[in-house]
């Protein structure tokens, strides 16, 4: 058997946490719920990785500059 | 008038009587132009995620405001120039919670629907026993 044929990944199914919570609007104070999407290096984690709707991808992003702005975010490292 | 919010960082390194009167004075300049203050927040000292004018920490202070749009330039030019606020963001809370509130009625209206919906069930469900 080819490696790829051997090994198989079971994926897991990733949810759009907004879309469950239904969650409207992400404030930019809300610091604990963004620093989910920022891992330590300070980037903001891709919709590829989390699972979020485009829509709401969009404010979150704006919602964690908004936070870095204001220095509750950091913009690289921690 | 609209709803905005505005966010402050003051200088923790300066004496509290020029931080209140640094406040004092962005609230002078709402009420002159008859907006309103209606809700204050303020974190208090906090440790920055960066330093900001070589300080690591800075007092936060998250103000609601209901003014006309026309006092914002006159804000920020106060903002900008008083020593005491090291940095500011001002958002039309409006604008912002624009697409919320649809969404929250779509929502609600869905919901409703669902809720008629399963109680026709049951009425017909009734019918046939």
């Amino acid at each position: 058997m080819r490696p790829h044929q051997k090994r198989r990944f079971r994926r897991r199914v990733k949810v759009c946490r907004f879309t469950v919570e239904k969650i409207n609007y992400i404030d930019y104070k809300d610091i604990d719920l963004l620093r989910e999407y920022t891992p330590t290096n300070g980037k903001i984690l891709p919709r590829r990785v989390t699972g979020t709707r485009p829509a709401f991808q969009h404010k979150l992003t704006r919602a964690i500059k908004r936070a870095r702005f204001m220095a509750l975010l950091p913009y690289s490292g921690s | 008038m609209s709803l905005y919010e505005l966010g402050v960082i003051i200088d923790p390194e300066v004496p509290p009587e020029d931080e209140t009167a640094a406040l004092e004075r962005l609230e002078g300049i709402i009420n002159e132009a008859g907006g309103e203050v209606f809700e204050k927040d303020a974190w208090g000292r906090r440790q920055l995620a960066y330093p900001i004018r070589k300080k690591n920490y800075g007092v936060y202070h998250f103000w609601k405001v209901n003014v006309g749009g026309e006092v914002l330039e006159k804000l920020n030019f106060e903002m900008r120039t008083n020593d005491a606020v090291m940095r500011s963001l001002i958002l039309n809370m409006d604008r912002e919670l624009r697409r919320k509130r649809k969404m929250d009625a779509k929502q609600e209206a869905r919901a409703a629907k669902k809720a008629a919906k399963a109680a026709a069930a049951v009425v017909t469900a009734d019918v046939e026993d």
